[in-house]
Protein backbone atom coordinates (compact mmCIF):
# COMPACT_ATOMS: atom_id res chain seq x y z
CA UNK A 1 0.00 0.00 0.00
CA UNK A 2 1.21 3.04 -0.78
CA UNK A 3 0.39 4.98 1.90
CA UNK A 4 2.57 2.44 4.22
CA UNK A 5 5.78 4.40 5.61
CA UNK A 6 8.66 4.12 3.55
CA UNK A 7 10.55 3.45 6.71
CA UNK A 8 9.01 1.72 9.50
CA UNK A 9 11.65 1.82 11.31
CA UNK A 10 12.55 5.97 11.04
CA UNK A 11 11.66 8.28 13.51
CA UNK A 12 7.92 10.12 13.23
CA UNK A 13 9.46 13.17 12.46
CA UNK A 14 13.49 13.76 12.14
CA UNK A 15 15.01 17.17 11.51
CA UNK A 16 18.72 17.16 10.63
CA UNK A 17 20.73 20.57 10.98
CA UNK A 18 17.47 21.99 9.63
CA UNK A 19 18.47 25.89 8.96
CA UNK A 20 16.46 28.96 7.35
CA UNK A 21 17.84 32.33 7.16
CA UNK A 22 15.63 35.39 6.37
CA UNK A 23 18.27 37.77 4.88
CA UNK A 24 20.67 38.17 7.26
CA UNK A 25 18.63 36.31 10.36
CA UNK A 26 18.87 33.19 11.12
CA UNK A 27 15.04 32.00 12.17
CA UNK A 28 16.20 28.46 12.36
CA UNK A 29 19.65 27.71 13.30
CA UNK A 30 20.99 23.83 12.63
CA UNK A 31 18.25 22.32 14.40
CA UNK A 32 18.55 18.45 15.07
CA UNK A 33 15.73 16.83 16.75
CA UNK A 34 13.45 13.85 16.37
CA UNK A 35 9.90 13.51 16.98
CA UNK A 36 8.28 10.03 18.37
CA UNK A 37 4.68 8.12 18.74
CA UNK A 38 2.68 7.60 21.63
CA UNK A 39 3.55 11.07 23.36
CA UNK A 40 2.60 14.06 22.48
CA UNK A 41 5.80 16.51 22.34
CA UNK A 42 5.21 19.98 23.24
CA UNK A 43 7.58 22.73 20.94
CA UNK A 44 8.14 25.93 23.67
CA UNK A 45 10.31 28.59 22.68
CA UNK A 46 9.63 32.58 23.09
CA UNK A 47 7.42 34.60 20.24
CA UNK A 48 9.78 34.49 17.88
CA UNK A 49 11.73 31.83 18.53
CA UNK A 50 11.38 29.87 15.12
CA UNK A 51 8.30 27.14 15.99
CA UNK A 52 6.20 28.17 12.97
CA UNK A 53 8.87 28.43 10.72
CA UNK A 54 10.00 25.04 11.87
CA UNK A 55 6.77 23.41 11.54
CA UNK A 56 6.45 24.73 7.72
CA UNK A 57 9.96 23.72 7.31
CA UNK A 58 8.81 20.14 8.01
CA UNK A 59 5.91 20.23 6.43
CA UNK A 60 7.64 21.53 2.91
CA UNK A 61 5.76 24.99 2.74
CA UNK A 62 9.24 26.31 3.08
CA UNK A 63 12.49 25.37 1.76
CA UNK A 64 15.44 25.06 4.49
CA UNK A 65 18.73 26.42 3.61
CA UNK A 66 20.73 23.98 4.83
CA UNK A 67 19.44 20.68 6.38
CA UNK A 68 16.36 18.25 5.88
CA UNK A 69 13.38 17.50 7.48
CA UNK A 70 11.96 13.79 6.91
CA UNK A 71 8.62 12.57 7.47
CA UNK A 72 9.06 8.66 8.92
CA UNK A 73 12.22 8.87 6.88
CA UNK A 74 10.99 10.67 3.87
CA UNK A 75 11.12 14.11 2.86
CA UNK A 76 7.03 15.78 3.37
CA UNK A 77 6.74 16.71 -0.70
CA UNK A 78 7.75 13.17 -1.74
CA UNK A 79 4.37 11.60 0.23
CA UNK A 80 1.84 10.02 -1.53
CA UNK A 81 -1.56 11.07 0.00
CA UNK A 82 0.51 13.23 2.30
CA UNK A 83 -2.59 13.85 4.55
CA UNK A 84 -2.47 9.99 5.39
CA UNK A 85 0.91 10.65 6.77
CA UNK A 86 0.29 13.80 8.91
CA UNK A 87 -2.25 15.98 9.64
CA UNK A 88 -1.55 19.87 10.62
CA UNK A 89 -3.22 23.01 12.13
CA UNK A 90 -1.46 26.18 11.07
CA UNK A 91 -3.40 28.54 11.29
CA UNK A 92 -7.34 28.65 12.53
CA UNK A 93 -8.57 29.95 9.28
CA UNK A 94 -6.94 28.21 6.30
CA UNK A 95 -10.08 28.25 4.74
CA UNK A 96 -11.51 29.82 1.86
CA UNK A 97 -14.53 32.27 3.74
CA UNK A 98 -17.52 31.61 1.04
CA UNK A 99 -17.14 27.81 1.35
CA UNK A 100 -18.71 25.52 4.02
CA UNK A 101 -16.83 23.42 6.28
CA UNK A 102 -18.13 19.89 4.51
CA UNK A 103 -17.40 21.05 1.05
CA UNK A 104 -13.80 22.18 2.14
CA UNK A 105 -13.50 18.53 3.89
CA UNK A 106 -14.91 17.08 0.52
CA UNK A 107 -12.44 18.72 -1.32
CA UNK A 108 -9.75 17.56 0.75
CA UNK A 109 -10.77 13.81 0.78
CA UNK A 110 -10.88 13.96 -2.95
CA UNK A 111 -7.31 15.05 -3.64
CA UNK A 112 -6.23 12.25 -1.13
CA UNK A 113 -8.24 9.89 -2.67
CA UNK A 114 -10.28 9.14 1.05
CA UNK A 115 -13.70 7.70 1.07
CA UNK A 116 -16.47 10.59 1.48
CA UNK A 117 -17.65 9.17 4.53
CA UNK A 118 -14.53 10.12 6.54
CA UNK A 119 -15.88 13.73 6.08
CA UNK A 120 -18.88 13.25 8.34
CA UNK A 121 -16.51 11.09 10.79
CA UNK A 122 -14.52 13.99 11.19
CA UNK A 123 -17.21 16.25 11.63
CA UNK A 124 -18.35 14.67 14.40
CA UNK A 125 -15.23 14.22 16.00
CA UNK A 126 -14.92 17.61 16.00
CA UNK A 127 -18.50 18.30 17.07
CA UNK A 128 -19.02 21.04 13.58
CA UNK A 129 -22.03 18.25 12.06
CA UNK A 130 -24.58 20.44 12.64
CA UNK A 131 -22.94 23.49 11.35
CA UNK A 132 -21.08 22.00 8.90
CA UNK A 133 -23.27 23.43 5.69
CA UNK A 134 -22.52 27.08 6.56
CA UNK A 135 -20.22 29.31 5.57
CA UNK A 136 -17.39 28.72 6.90
CA UNK A 137 -16.28 32.20 7.30
CA UNK A 138 -19.45 32.75 9.90
CA UNK A 139 -17.33 30.70 12.00
CA UNK A 140 -16.22 32.36 15.52
CA UNK A 141 -12.51 31.24 16.31
CA UNK A 142 -13.07 28.64 18.44
CA UNK A 143 -14.98 27.03 15.61
CA UNK A 144 -12.22 27.72 12.62
CA UNK A 145 -9.90 25.85 14.95
CA UNK A 146 -12.16 22.52 14.87
CA UNK A 147 -12.44 23.25 11.42
CA UNK A 148 -8.79 23.11 11.17
CA UNK A 149 -8.70 19.87 13.30
CA UNK A 150 -11.08 17.95 11.35
CA UNK A 151 -9.11 18.65 8.44
CA UNK A 152 -5.89 17.56 9.96
CA UNK A 153 -7.34 14.37 10.96
CA UNK A 154 -9.28 13.59 7.81
CA UNK A 155 -6.55 11.37 6.50
CA UNK A 156 -6.39 9.55 10.15
CA UNK A 157 -3.01 10.86 10.74
CA UNK A 158 0.12 8.93 12.14
CA UNK A 159 1.46 12.42 13.08
CA UNK A 160 -0.57 15.50 13.96
CA UNK A 161 1.04 18.80 14.39
CA UNK A 162 -0.61 21.72 15.72
CA UNK A 163 0.82 25.45 16.15
CA UNK A 164 -0.97 27.27 19.05
CA UNK A 165 -3.87 25.13 18.94
CA UNK A 166 -5.73 26.89 22.43
CA UNK A 167 -5.17 30.65 20.87
CA UNK A 168 -8.04 32.14 21.44
CA UNK A 169 -10.41 29.00 22.64
CA UNK A 170 -12.69 29.17 25.28
CA UNK A 171 -11.58 27.01 28.81
CA UNK A 172 -14.10 24.16 27.00
CA UNK A 173 -11.92 24.64 24.18
CA UNK A 174 -8.70 24.26 25.58
CA UNK A 175 -9.76 21.16 27.61
CA UNK A 176 -11.12 19.19 24.66
CA UNK A 177 -7.78 19.90 22.40
CA UNK A 178 -6.34 18.54 25.24
CA UNK A 179 -7.56 15.63 26.07
CA UNK A 180 -7.79 15.16 22.08
CA UNK A 181 -3.62 15.56 21.95
CA UNK A 182 -3.37 12.96 25.16
CA UNK A 183 -6.11 10.34 23.05
CA UNK A 184 -4.81 11.11 19.84
CA UNK A 185 -1.03 10.10 21.66
CA UNK A 186 -2.46 6.76 23.46
CA UNK A 187 -3.53 6.09 20.06
CA UNK A 188 0.07 5.23 18.95
CA UNK A 189 0.01 8.46 17.12
CA UNK A 190 2.82 11.38 16.98
CA UNK A 191 1.57 14.72 18.42
CA UNK A 192 3.65 17.80 18.13
CA UNK A 193 2.08 21.08 19.78
CA UNK A 194 3.55 24.68 19.47
CA UNK A 195 2.48 26.60 22.54
CA UNK A 196 3.89 29.51 24.41
CA UNK A 197 1.08 29.04 27.25
CA UNK A 198 3.29 26.58 30.01
CA UNK A 199 0.82 26.13 32.48
CA UNK A 200 -1.20 24.05 28.51
CA UNK A 201 1.93 22.60 28.16
CA UNK A 202 2.70 21.30 31.61
CA UNK A 203 -0.66 19.25 31.80
CA UNK A 204 -0.27 18.06 28.32
CA UNK A 205 3.27 17.52 26.97
CA UNK A 206 5.16 14.05 27.61
CA UNK A 207 8.25 15.12 25.66
CA UNK A 208 9.44 19.14 25.83
CA UNK A 209 11.35 20.22 22.90
CA UNK A 210 12.92 23.69 23.95
CA UNK A 211 13.89 26.22 21.38
CA UNK A 212 15.19 30.17 21.62
CA UNK A 213 16.38 32.25 18.61
CA UNK A 214 16.21 28.87 16.28
CA UNK A 215 18.33 26.91 18.22
CA UNK A 216 17.65 23.90 20.13
CA UNK A 217 17.86 24.40 23.96
CA UNK A 218 16.48 21.32 25.50
CA UNK A 219 15.16 17.87 24.30
CA UNK A 220 14.03 15.88 26.90
CA UNK A 221 11.00 14.84 29.26
CA UNK A 222 8.40 17.61 30.52
CA UNK A 223 9.86 16.19 34.12
CA UNK A 224 13.54 16.03 33.53
CA UNK A 225 13.20 19.42 32.24
CA UNK A 226 11.60 20.89 35.03
CA UNK A 227 13.58 19.30 37.40
CA UNK A 228 16.99 20.35 35.81
CA UNK A 229 16.03 23.87 35.27
CA UNK A 230 14.73 25.21 38.56
CA UNK A 231 16.26 26.30 41.58
CA UNK A 232 17.14 22.70 43.18
CA UNK A 233 15.54 24.41 46.70
CA UNK A 234 12.46 25.23 44.76
CA UNK A 235 12.20 21.98 43.56
CA UNK A 236 13.08 19.99 46.55
CA UNK A 237 10.08 21.70 48.61
CA UNK A 238 7.42 21.31 45.66
CA UNK A 239 5.24 18.30 46.47
CA UNK A 240 5.73 15.95 43.02
CA UNK A 241 2.07 16.53 41.91
CA UNK A 242 2.47 20.67 42.04
CA UNK A 243 5.87 20.11 40.39
CA UNK A 244 4.36 20.93 36.44
CA UNK A 245 3.20 24.26 38.25
CA UNK A 246 7.33 24.92 38.33
CA UNK A 247 7.54 24.82 33.94
CA UNK A 248 7.13 28.58 33.19
CA UNK A 249 9.68 29.37 36.24
CA UNK A 250 12.02 26.47 34.43
CA UNK A 251 11.36 27.56 31.03
CA UNK A 252 11.83 31.58 31.99
CA UNK A 253 15.38 30.35 33.38
CA UNK A 254 16.65 28.63 30.23
CA UNK A 255 15.42 30.98 27.54
CA UNK A 256 16.37 34.43 29.97
CA UNK A 257 18.48 34.74 27.19
CA UNK A 258 17.21 33.73 24.20
CA UNK A 259 14.29 35.82 24.04
CA UNK A 260 13.48 37.92 20.69
CA UNK A 261 11.62 40.51 22.11
CA UNK A 262 12.11 41.70 25.73
CA UNK A 263 11.11 44.49 27.70
CA UNK A 264 14.41 46.60 29.10
CA UNK B 1 4.77 6.65 27.77
CA UNK B 2 5.66 3.50 26.34
CA UNK B 3 4.56 1.34 23.43
CA UNK B 4 2.75 -0.83 25.82
CA UNK B 5 -0.12 1.67 26.14
CA UNK B 6 -0.80 2.33 22.52
CA UNK B 7 -4.04 1.53 21.50
CA UNK B 8 -5.13 0.99 18.07
CA UNK B 9 -6.85 4.33 16.23
CA UNK B 10 -10.59 4.58 15.93
CA UNK B 11 -10.74 4.80 12.31
CA UNK B 12 -7.62 2.89 11.45
CA UNK B 13 -9.17 1.30 8.49
CA UNK B 14 -9.29 5.18 6.84
CA UNK B 15 -6.94 4.96 3.80
CA UNK B 16 -6.76 6.54 -0.05
CA UNK B 17 -9.02 3.55 -1.93
CA UNK B 18 -6.31 4.28 -4.64
CA UNK B 19 -2.58 5.92 -5.00
CA UNK B 20 -4.14 9.68 -5.32
CA UNK B 21 -3.20 10.98 -8.61
CA UNK B 22 -3.92 13.96 -11.36
CA UNK B 23 -7.51 13.22 -11.32
CA UNK B 24 -8.09 13.31 -7.88
CA UNK B 25 -6.85 16.29 -7.39
CA UNK B 26 -8.65 17.87 -10.55
CA UNK B 27 -11.81 16.38 -8.81
CA UNK B 28 -10.81 18.36 -5.83
CA UNK B 29 -10.51 21.35 -7.60
CA UNK B 30 -13.62 21.01 -9.70
CA UNK B 31 -15.10 20.83 -5.98
CA UNK B 32 -14.12 23.64 -4.76
CA UNK B 33 -14.87 26.33 -7.96
CA UNK B 34 -18.46 24.89 -8.22
CA UNK B 35 -19.02 24.95 -3.93
CA UNK B 36 -18.26 28.85 -3.81
CA UNK B 37 -21.36 31.15 -4.92
CA UNK B 38 -19.51 33.60 -6.68
CA UNK B 39 -18.91 31.34 -9.71
CA UNK B 40 -22.21 30.96 -9.91
CA UNK B 41 -23.32 34.16 -10.30
CA UNK B 42 -20.84 35.77 -12.06
CA UNK B 43 -21.13 32.68 -15.15
CA UNK B 44 -24.72 33.32 -14.80
CA UNK B 45 -23.93 36.82 -15.19
CA UNK B 46 -21.72 35.98 -17.96
CA UNK B 47 -24.19 34.15 -20.29
CA UNK B 48 -27.04 36.55 -19.81
CA UNK B 49 -25.08 39.87 -20.68
CA UNK B 50 -22.56 38.21 -23.56
CA UNK B 51 -25.84 36.57 -25.23
CA UNK B 52 -27.51 40.00 -24.67
CA UNK B 53 -25.12 42.09 -25.97
CA UNK B 54 -24.98 39.47 -29.37
CA UNK B 55 -28.63 39.67 -30.36
CA UNK B 56 -28.21 43.49 -29.27
CA UNK B 57 -25.78 44.13 -32.11
CA UNK B 58 -27.58 41.71 -34.83
CA UNK B 59 -30.71 43.39 -34.62
CA UNK B 60 -28.67 46.24 -34.92
CA UNK B 61 -26.50 45.88 -37.87
CA UNK B 62 -29.62 43.95 -39.30
CA UNK B 63 -31.78 47.31 -39.01
CA UNK B 64 -28.71 49.16 -40.76
CA UNK B 65 -28.14 47.04 -43.42
CA UNK B 66 -30.11 49.19 -46.26
CA UNK B 67 -28.76 52.06 -45.33
CA UNK B 68 -24.27 50.33 -44.70
CA UNK B 69 -22.35 50.85 -47.70
CA UNK B 70 -20.94 48.63 -49.77
CA UNK B 71 -17.30 47.75 -47.91
CA UNK B 72 -19.63 47.23 -44.63
CA UNK B 73 -21.89 45.22 -46.52
CA UNK B 74 -19.86 43.46 -47.68
CA UNK B 75 -18.43 42.88 -44.28
CA UNK B 76 -21.55 41.65 -43.26
CA UNK B 77 -21.69 38.90 -45.65
CA UNK B 78 -18.24 37.41 -45.39
CA UNK B 79 -17.70 37.48 -41.68
CA UNK B 80 -21.55 37.16 -40.45
CA UNK B 81 -20.70 34.53 -37.52
CA UNK B 82 -18.15 37.11 -36.17
CA UNK B 83 -20.85 39.46 -36.59
CA UNK B 84 -23.15 37.31 -34.44
CA UNK B 85 -20.20 36.08 -31.76
CA UNK B 86 -17.81 39.36 -31.12
CA UNK B 87 -19.92 41.02 -29.72
CA UNK B 88 -20.65 39.10 -26.89
CA UNK B 89 -17.00 38.74 -26.26
CA UNK B 90 -16.17 41.62 -23.74
CA UNK B 91 -18.64 40.54 -21.11
CA UNK B 92 -17.43 36.70 -21.25
CA UNK B 93 -14.06 38.24 -21.12
CA UNK B 94 -14.27 39.85 -18.35
CA UNK B 95 -16.35 37.21 -16.38
CA UNK B 96 -13.21 34.98 -17.36
CA UNK B 97 -10.45 37.18 -15.88
CA UNK B 98 -12.01 38.18 -12.63
CA UNK B 99 -13.13 33.87 -12.70
CA UNK B 100 -9.59 32.81 -13.31
CA UNK B 101 -7.54 35.60 -10.97
CA UNK B 102 -9.96 34.87 -8.27
CA UNK B 103 -9.74 30.99 -8.23
CA UNK B 104 -6.15 31.05 -7.22
CA UNK B 105 -5.49 34.61 -5.33
CA UNK B 106 -8.54 33.75 -3.33
CA UNK B 107 -6.67 30.80 -1.88
CA UNK B 108 -3.77 33.37 -1.18
CA UNK B 109 -5.73 36.00 0.67
CA UNK B 110 -7.42 33.49 2.83
CA UNK B 111 -4.78 31.37 3.80
CA UNK B 112 -6.67 28.23 1.97
CA UNK B 113 -3.36 27.92 -0.44
CA UNK B 114 -1.63 26.19 3.02
CA UNK B 115 -4.55 23.85 3.19
CA UNK B 116 -4.52 23.50 -1.02
CA UNK B 117 -0.36 22.66 -0.84
CA UNK B 118 -0.39 20.36 2.05
CA UNK B 119 -2.95 17.92 0.35
CA UNK B 120 -0.70 18.14 -2.73
CA UNK B 121 2.98 19.36 -1.81
CA UNK B 122 4.77 19.02 -5.44
CA UNK B 123 2.69 22.31 -5.91
CA UNK B 124 2.75 22.53 -9.55
CA UNK B 125 0.36 19.55 -10.16
CA UNK B 126 -2.09 21.66 -7.86
CA UNK B 127 -2.16 24.74 -9.98
CA UNK B 128 -2.38 22.22 -13.41
CA UNK B 129 -5.25 20.31 -11.79
CA UNK B 130 -6.58 23.70 -11.19
CA UNK B 131 -6.32 25.06 -14.59
CA UNK B 132 -8.02 21.55 -15.87
CA UNK B 133 -10.89 22.10 -13.76
CA UNK B 134 -11.04 26.07 -14.45
CA UNK B 135 -10.90 25.32 -18.17
CA UNK B 136 -13.22 22.46 -18.45
CA UNK B 137 -16.40 25.08 -16.83
CA UNK B 138 -14.82 28.24 -18.93
CA UNK B 139 -15.02 25.56 -22.57
CA UNK B 140 -19.01 24.32 -21.36
CA UNK B 141 -20.22 27.83 -20.00
CA UNK B 142 -18.72 30.15 -22.94
CA UNK B 143 -20.20 27.38 -25.20
CA UNK B 144 -23.51 27.55 -23.36
CA UNK B 145 -22.71 31.78 -24.48
CA UNK B 146 -21.82 30.56 -28.55
CA UNK B 147 -24.60 28.59 -29.10
CA UNK B 148 -27.88 30.59 -27.72
CA UNK B 149 -25.99 33.38 -29.74
CA UNK B 150 -25.25 31.55 -32.95
CA UNK B 151 -29.21 30.65 -33.40
CA UNK B 152 -30.60 33.68 -31.86
CA UNK B 153 -27.90 35.85 -34.27
CA UNK B 154 -28.71 33.86 -37.23
CA UNK B 155 -32.60 34.09 -37.58
CA UNK B 156 -31.51 37.68 -37.05
CA UNK B 157 -29.37 38.18 -39.55
CA UNK B 158 -30.65 35.33 -42.01
CA UNK B 159 -32.83 38.15 -43.37
CA UNK B 160 -29.34 39.27 -45.15
CA UNK B 161 -27.05 36.39 -44.76
CA UNK B 162 -26.90 32.86 -43.95
CA UNK B 163 -25.11 31.06 -41.82
CA UNK B 164 -25.30 27.11 -40.77
CA UNK B 165 -24.09 24.70 -37.77
CA UNK B 166 -23.20 22.74 -40.63
CA UNK B 167 -21.39 25.09 -42.30
CA UNK B 168 -17.25 24.55 -41.28
CA UNK B 169 -16.05 28.22 -40.60
CA UNK B 170 -19.62 28.73 -38.85
CA UNK B 171 -19.25 25.72 -36.97
CA UNK B 172 -15.36 26.69 -36.40
CA UNK B 173 -16.10 29.56 -34.76
CA UNK B 174 -18.77 28.33 -32.42
CA UNK B 175 -16.22 26.36 -31.12
CA UNK B 176 -13.15 28.71 -31.28
CA UNK B 177 -15.40 31.06 -28.79
CA UNK B 178 -14.95 28.51 -26.01
CA UNK B 179 -11.58 27.83 -27.24
CA UNK B 180 -11.02 31.61 -26.70
CA UNK B 181 -12.49 32.27 -23.78
CA UNK B 182 -10.71 29.01 -22.17
CA UNK B 183 -7.57 30.71 -23.22
CA UNK B 184 -8.03 33.83 -21.32
CA UNK B 185 -9.52 32.53 -18.37
CA UNK B 186 -5.92 30.26 -18.12
CA UNK B 187 -3.86 33.71 -18.89
CA UNK B 188 -5.80 35.29 -15.61
CA UNK B 189 -5.01 32.11 -13.57
CA UNK B 190 -1.45 32.22 -14.59
CA UNK B 191 -1.46 36.16 -13.85
CA UNK B 192 -2.95 35.57 -10.58
CA UNK B 193 -0.63 32.81 -9.58
CA UNK B 194 2.20 34.71 -10.02
CA UNK B 195 0.77 38.43 -8.20
CA UNK B 196 -0.80 36.09 -5.24
CA UNK B 197 -3.33 39.33 -4.84
CA UNK B 198 -6.92 39.94 -5.92
CA UNK B 199 -6.90 43.72 -7.01
CA UNK B 200 -3.74 43.02 -8.57
CA UNK B 201 -4.17 40.53 -10.57
CA UNK B 202 -7.33 41.95 -11.69
CA UNK B 203 -5.95 45.10 -12.85
CA UNK B 204 -3.00 43.38 -14.86
CA UNK B 205 -5.88 41.22 -16.24
CA UNK B 206 -8.06 44.12 -17.47
CA UNK B 207 -5.26 46.27 -18.58
CA UNK B 208 -3.69 43.70 -20.46
CA UNK B 209 -7.38 42.64 -21.93
CA UNK B 210 -9.15 45.74 -22.65
CA UNK B 211 -6.53 49.18 -22.01
CA UNK B 212 -3.51 47.61 -23.50
CA UNK B 213 -4.49 47.25 -27.53
CA UNK B 214 -5.52 50.85 -27.71
CA UNK B 215 -2.32 52.17 -26.30
CA UNK B 216 -0.37 50.08 -28.69
CA UNK B 217 -2.52 50.96 -31.75
CA UNK B 218 -1.43 54.62 -30.79
CA UNK B 219 2.50 53.73 -32.08
CA UNK B 220 2.40 54.80 -35.57
CA UNK B 221 2.57 52.40 -38.69
CA UNK B 222 1.49 49.03 -39.14
CA UNK B 223 4.00 47.97 -36.16
CA UNK B 224 1.65 49.15 -33.35
CA UNK B 225 -1.53 47.51 -35.33
CA UNK B 226 0.54 44.32 -35.49
CA UNK B 227 1.96 44.22 -31.80
CA UNK B 228 -1.94 45.25 -30.44
CA UNK B 229 -3.16 42.04 -32.91
CA UNK B 230 -0.91 39.99 -30.92
CA UNK B 231 -2.05 40.26 -27.61
CA UNK B 232 -4.64 37.49 -25.98
CA UNK B 233 -7.49 40.15 -27.27
CA UNK B 234 -6.79 39.69 -31.01
CA UNK B 235 -6.81 35.98 -30.69
CA UNK B 236 -10.45 36.56 -30.90
CA UNK B 237 -9.99 36.24 -34.67
CA UNK B 238 -10.23 32.83 -34.03
CA UNK B 239 -13.89 33.62 -33.67
CA UNK B 240 -14.75 34.58 -36.95
CA UNK B 241 -14.07 33.39 -40.61
CA UNK B 242 -11.16 35.51 -41.11
CA UNK B 243 -12.43 37.34 -43.94
CA UNK B 244 -12.46 40.84 -42.09
CA UNK B 245 -11.19 43.52 -43.46
CA UNK B 246 -9.72 44.57 -39.71
CA UNK B 247 -7.97 41.51 -39.55
CA UNK B 248 -4.33 41.41 -39.37
CA UNK B 249 -3.62 37.69 -38.56
CA UNK B 250 -5.32 34.77 -39.74
CA UNK B 251 -7.77 32.46 -37.65
CA UNK B 252 -4.45 29.98 -36.97
CA UNK B 253 -1.99 32.71 -36.43
CA UNK B 254 -4.75 34.18 -33.65
CA UNK B 255 -4.77 30.59 -32.35
CA UNK B 256 -1.34 30.31 -32.10
CA UNK B 257 -1.06 33.93 -30.60
CA UNK B 258 -3.68 32.38 -27.86
CA UNK B 259 -1.44 29.58 -27.37
CA UNK B 260 1.73 31.45 -26.88
CA UNK B 261 0.67 33.73 -24.37
CA UNK B 262 -1.04 30.64 -21.92
CA UNK B 263 1.88 28.67 -22.51
CA UNK B 264 4.53 31.50 -21.57
CA UNK B 265 2.62 32.51 -18.37
CA UNK B 266 1.42 29.27 -17.62
CA UNK B 267 5.14 28.31 -17.79
CA UNK B 268 6.29 31.46 -15.92
CA UNK B 269 3.26 30.54 -13.07
CA UNK B 270 3.76 27.15 -12.51
CA UNK B 271 8.01 27.97 -12.09
CA UNK B 272 7.26 30.46 -9.55
CA UNK B 273 4.46 28.22 -7.74
CA UNK B 274 7.58 25.66 -7.51
CA UNK B 275 9.83 27.78 -6.32
CA UNK B 276 7.98 30.24 -3.62
CA UNK B 277 7.34 29.44 -0.43
CA UNK B 278 3.61 29.42 0.47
Amino acid sequence: MTTTPANAAAPAIEARGLTKTYGKKTVVDHLTFQVHTGRVTGFLGPNGAGKSTTMRLLLGLERPDSGTALIHGKPYASLSAPLSHVGALLEAKAFHKGRSARNHLVALAQSQALPLTRVDEVLDVVGLHDVAKQRAGAYSLGMAQRLGIAAALLGDPRIVLLDEPVNGLDPEGVFWIRNLMKKLAAQGRAVLVSSHLMNEMAVTADHLLVIGKGRLLADCTTAEFIERHTDPAVYAATPAVARPALLEEAFMRLTASAVEYAAR
Amino acid sequence: MTTATIVRPEHSAVRPTHRPGFSDLTRSEWTKIKTLRSTWWSLAAMIVLSVGFSVIACIITTHDYPTLDAATRAEFHQDTIGLILQPGEGFASLAVCVLGVLLITSEYSTGMIRATTLAAPKRTSALLAKAAALAGLVFVVSELVAIPAFFIGSAITGKYASTSITDPIDLRSILAFGVYMTGISLIALSIGALVRHTAAGISIMLALQFVLAGVLTLIPGSFGQHLSNALPLGADVIVSSGHNAQNIYTPLQGLLILLAWVVVLGGAALATVKRRDV
